[in-house]
């Protein structure tokens, strides 16, 4: 444990120290995307890696802290970081209503209801102004944001907010609530037998992650400065963070960071250069680990531990 | 200790990051370009990569561009933005300061280029495009972007006024247009036009990219029997649009595209199918254009399509035109490579000034900078070609009109 | 009025399409408890294996299906010995990873061999239809429609009385006990998605006449297929008829009466509903965990 919690510290702290060397513009922007996955994926998993509820729609709330943070700056004029806020409570409260039937499903039905959720919320921001004859979403006219700072401000927001979501992850997988958690994984209705309320846990995690992913979204709303409903709410975002988290080992504190920072760079340095070929790379990857790394990268480190 | 080794890991990868930048090199202008080379939008972006291919290549076997007497070769760096905005700015951000590189050119598709260009304009790397016309581009006060191309609305014009020249005048026209940027804005156009040219409009709907049942939507359009129809489109729109017309056993007097019957792919899916099609155009081989490096419009046409096997779209021979222009301003201030920041900020005031013409036709930027001078033209698709229908002055051939209906048609 | 009966018209033969191509999805999930996510890209195939038919040997598409059932089909049977037996049994987010895995292979192959142009197959009868009083009907998706209906009974009955199709549903409801009246699960497996894919190429092949393909249509159709799957009961193969019809008359009904965006966002909202109110589908025969 302590190991870990070393190591991470270090990293943590180079990371913050980066910006100092004075590199272009480029690596933080590229680092802050790293980041910005890093943060996706292990929200993700908080609610999907440890109950075992795969969620298919949690871009849903990425979409809602983007729109809400950017019409929150754009009509209002709230700044930056109560924004962010708002939003990340906003999204809470959408996801206690959700969650709360959502949740009442299994295995696939679970992950197909999350995903119609997404689908229609997609829709709904793309054709309410229509519909309503309101100018409130914009709809496919999209949204623009103040310009924004540099580079090194989000790099750092991005940090600061990714971090703690990685210690947060880490305390909740060591607690009362985590082992919960992990106890309605494994074997939910003894769980529920044993007098555990297992509603209460399900519906908090997912509010909680739905949390920090519209947190996440917000700042991304703001580093992108242009959003439209298509792209912050393209299905495309949960399939990432789902691969990230698997590839990387669900159900533990760094199997996300490190799925979400070994592919984020393979898609980086490959992806922009060898085009439709990465993908192909990726999922003859993801076949290889299903065959042989069930558990996920993780499960690498893991292997050799204990084969001493 | 295992987390140690793979936190090393993780950092080796990290130093991937960091391409091979070649030191100080003065004996090429290194030219970036990051545009769809795959996803939704992979197959225009293709087109725009040949096209500066095309341009490179000619010029290159002249040596390449002439500043003072002296010759530089143009080296090409295309990146793929799958599509994507955010993965467009970065890229952007990337071959500015990063790569390092002299010279950017515009790419593919009005929503990359928003994203991309506050990049630009940070960094003050003039981008031309050829391939983008969305008004909002012109909109933001922007200095360092430019379009050989029209505005949006204003590319569609011809769509319209071609109805001015058929006997008898339609009187009736509906719009309809995929609901994404360039597609809405082109919807836009058609319905000012209409306006201008006394056309009454009766029906209107924007629907998403994603719709799979374009017959509900053709089937009303259909009650309203209007004698036109203006459709806001890319090219997979255009294909569902005329094969559900063909389900529904409606065909209007006039059918008019903003985007994709001008792509070979067009006609050569639907073939017969494809005739009496309309489509907006601000190029077409029969224009008399030219210039000193490409000869004439039919002499572009021909050479484009012995090297590529098909004619060029409108879109490939704007991005020439945008490419040249810059390649002119370049040679006529001397700038020799590499390019400084002062450089480019000369090359972005110099742009603004000129008035060219080129192959594709009068360049001339606006302080917007969208090409002001360049009328648009409308093709018709008669026989399999592409013939050029208006303005009446340049057009190849009248007007088939009306088309036939689908049950007439042999 | 004659609106109306149009707007149903189309409806039910968009349905008809959606259910061609989503019986496939919900045999697979029925009988082995797979979301099968490159289902999309079965369908992929199929298209443009009757594409190529017609553009290279200018075999008439609807001649060309017996090569697109076939081809999938086969396709589906070597999947399924090669990779999802090894995970048949493993925890759902395996089969999911190991089902994406195959999309992104299956799709960006064919994005490599065959490029991202947007390709339609346009025959001498493409679009044709015929009038019944105002309203008129496109005989390939009557057709389609028609097959549609005929692979729903054929399957039901397959599955009803046929020995090989009995054995697949007693894998379905009680594995264990399959397995100890002597039936061969990772055959019967084998058989199963074989002839879902092999139902799905064929979808895949119809769709060429009328639809724009092109390699990445896939994911979309999954999403699809999982909506009507859901609305007519995971794994009850009439519900998948049923499920697209209803479907189609829906988006139909609603494109026609408000606009084509909002008979996309009803489709979601509608699946939303229908999951958390009665899971089992509209007819409540679908599996639910």
């Amino acid at each position: 444990m302590r190991i870990k919690l070393f190591t991470g510290l270090v990293v943590f702290l180079a990371l913050l120290a980066f910006p100092l060397a004075g590199a272009e513009g480029y690596y933080y922007r590229t680092l802050s995307m790293i980041f910005l996955w890093v943060g996706l994926a292990s929200a993700w998993n908080l609610t999907s890696g440890f109950t075992g509820y795969i969620d298919f729609g949690a871009v849903a709330y990425f979409g809602i802290g983007n729109y809400a943070t950017a019409l929150l700056m754009t009509k209002a004029g709230v700044p930056f970081f109560p924004s962010i806020m708002i939003s990340g409570v906003l999204s809470g409260l959408i996801a206690l209503f959700i969650g709360r039937y959502t949740m009442k499903l299994r295995g696939a039905y679970f992950g197909i209801a999350t995903l119609a959720f997404a689908e229609a919320a997609k829709q709904i921001v793309l054709e309410f102004d229509r519909t309503f004859k309101v100018r409130f979403f914009e709809g496919s006219d999209g949204i623009t944001l103040p310009i924004a700072h540099d580079e090194t401000f989000f790099y750092y927001t991005f940090l600061v907010v990714v971090g703690l979501i990685v210690v947060l992850v880490f305390t909740i997988n060591r607690n009362k609530f985590g082992y919960a958690l992990k106890a309605i994984k494994e074997a939910e209705d003894s769980a529920e037998l044993a007098g555990v309320n297992t509603r209460r846990y399900k519906v908090s995690v997912y509010a909680l992650t739905a949390i920090l992913i519209a947190v996440l979204g917000g700042i991304n709303a703001y580093w992108l400065t242009y959003i439209s409903p298509l792209d912050v709410f393209s299905v495309i975002h949960t399939i990432n963070m789902i691969i990230m988290a698997l590839f990387g080992g669900t159900g533990t504190v760094f199997g996300p960071v490190i799925g979400a920072f070994v592919l984020s760079i393979a898609n980086e340095v490959i992806g922009s250069r060898l085009l439709y070929t990465w993908l192909l790379m990726l999922g003859v990857i993801l076949l290889v680990v299903v065959v042989f790394l069930p558990r996920g990268m993780i499960g690498l480190v893991s292997l050799r531990r204990h084969r001493r | 200790m295992r987390y140690l080794k793979v936190v090393l890991c993780v950092g080796i990868l990290l130093g991937l990051l960091v391409p091979t930048v070649s030191s100080a090199q003065a004996t090429k202008f290194r030219i970036g370009c990051a545009l769809p080379l795959t996803g939704v939008f992979g197959k225009d972006g293709n087109l725009v990569k040949d096209a500066y291919t095309f341009w490179a290549d000619t010029i290159n076997a002249k040596g390449g561009i002439t500043v003072k007497g002296k010759k530089y070769p143009v080296e090409l760096l295309f990146f793929d933005d799958k599509s994507d905005k955010a993965e467009s700015a970065k890229l952007t951000e990337r071959m500015a300061t990063v790569e390092k590189l002299d010279l950017l050119l515009g790419g593919f598709g009005s929503d990359s280029l928003f994203a991309a260009t506050p990049i630009s304009e940070k960094y003050k790397y003039p981008v031309i495009s050829g391939g983008a016309s969305s008004n909002k581009l012109f909109e933001r006060g922007f200095k360092y972007y430019f379009s050989t191309l029209g505005k949006a609305t204003e590319e569609v014009r011809g769509c319209v006024e071609v109805a001015n020249i058929v006997n008898p005048k339609p009187k009736t026209a509906a719009i309809i247009g995929s609901d994404i940027l360039f597609t809405s804005l082109a919807a836009e156009g058609f319905r000012e036009s209409l306006k201008k040219s006394g056309i009454q409009e009766v029906y209107w709907e924007l629907f998403p990219l994603s719709l799979d049942d374009y017959n509900s939507l053709l089937f009303k359009v259909k009650q309203k029997n209007p004698d036109m129809l203006l459709v806001g489109s890319h090219l997979k729109v255009a294909l569902n649009v005329m094969k559900a017309l063909k389900e529904v056993d409606f065909m209007p007097k006039l059918v008019a595209f903003s985007y994709g019957p001008t792509v070979p792919d067009f006609v050569k899916s639907l073939g017969k199918d494809a005739e009496y099609v309309v489509a907006a155009a601000e190029w077409a081989p029969n224009l008399p254009y030219k210039d000193a490096i490409f000869g004439t419009a039919r002499e572009l046409n021909d050479n484009y399509f012995k090297r590529f096997g098909r004619n060029p779209d409108y879109v490939e021979v704007a991005s020439i035109g945008g490419a040249l222009v810059q390649q002119w301003s370049i040679e006529k201030l001397g700038l020799v490579p590499p390019l400084k920041e002062a450089d480019r900020v000369k090359l972005m005031e110099e742009l603004h000034k000129g008035d060219w013409n080129t192959v594709y036709g009068r360049i001339r930027f606006g302080a917007d900078g969208a090409n002001v001078d360049h009328p648009p033209v409308a093709v018709q698709v008669q026989n399999g070609k592409l013939t050029t229908v208006f303005p009446k002055d340049v057009a190849e051939k009248p007007v088939l009109y009306p088309a036939k209906p689908w049950k007439e048609r042999k | 009025m004659a609106l109306t009966l149009q707007a149903l018209v189309t409806g039910l033969l968009m349905g008809g399409v959606y259910a061609a191509y989503s019986s496939g999805f919900s045999l697979i999930f029925g009988v082995m408890n797979i979301v099968n996510i490159f289902h999309g890209e079965l369908i992929m195939i199929g298209a443009f294996t009757t594409y190529w038919m017609f553009t290279l040997y200018h075999i008439d598409p609807f001649l060309a299906l017996p090569v697109s059932i076939v081809s999938v089909g086969a396709l589906g049977y070597v999947i399924q010995r090669v990779l999802i037996n090894r995970v048949v049994e493993a925890p759902p987010m395996i089969s999911y990873l190991c089902t994406f895995g195959v999309h992104l292979i299956l799709s960006n192959l064919a994005l490599l061999l065959w490029s991202a142009d947007f390709r339609t197959v346009t025959t001498s009868y493409s679009g044709v239809g015929f009038s019944v009083g105002p309203i008129t009907v496109p005989i390939a998706r009557l057709v389609t429609f028609l097959i549609a209906i005929a692979t729903t009974v054929g399957l039901h009955l397959f599955l009803e009385k046929a020995r090989y199709g009995k054995a697949i549903r007693a894998a379905s409801q009680d594995k264990e006990m399959a397995r100890l009246v002597g039936i061969d699960i990772k055959k019967v497996y084998a058989l199963t998605f074989a002839l879902g894919a092999a139902i799905t190429g064929l979808a895949g092949g119809l769709l060429s006449t009328y639809y724009v393909i092109y390699p990445q249509m896939g994911l979309p159709y999954t999403i699809i297929a999982f909506c009507v799957v859901v609305l007519g009961g995971m794994g009850y193969i009439p519900g998948a008829l049923i499920g697209g019809l209803l479907l189609g008359v829906i988006q139909s009904l609603t494109a026609t009466y408000l606009n084509s965006g909002l008979s996309v966002a009803i489709t979601f909202i509608l699946l939303f509903i229908i999951l958390i109110l009665k899971p089992q589908g509209i007819l409540g025969r679908g599996i639910v965990e």
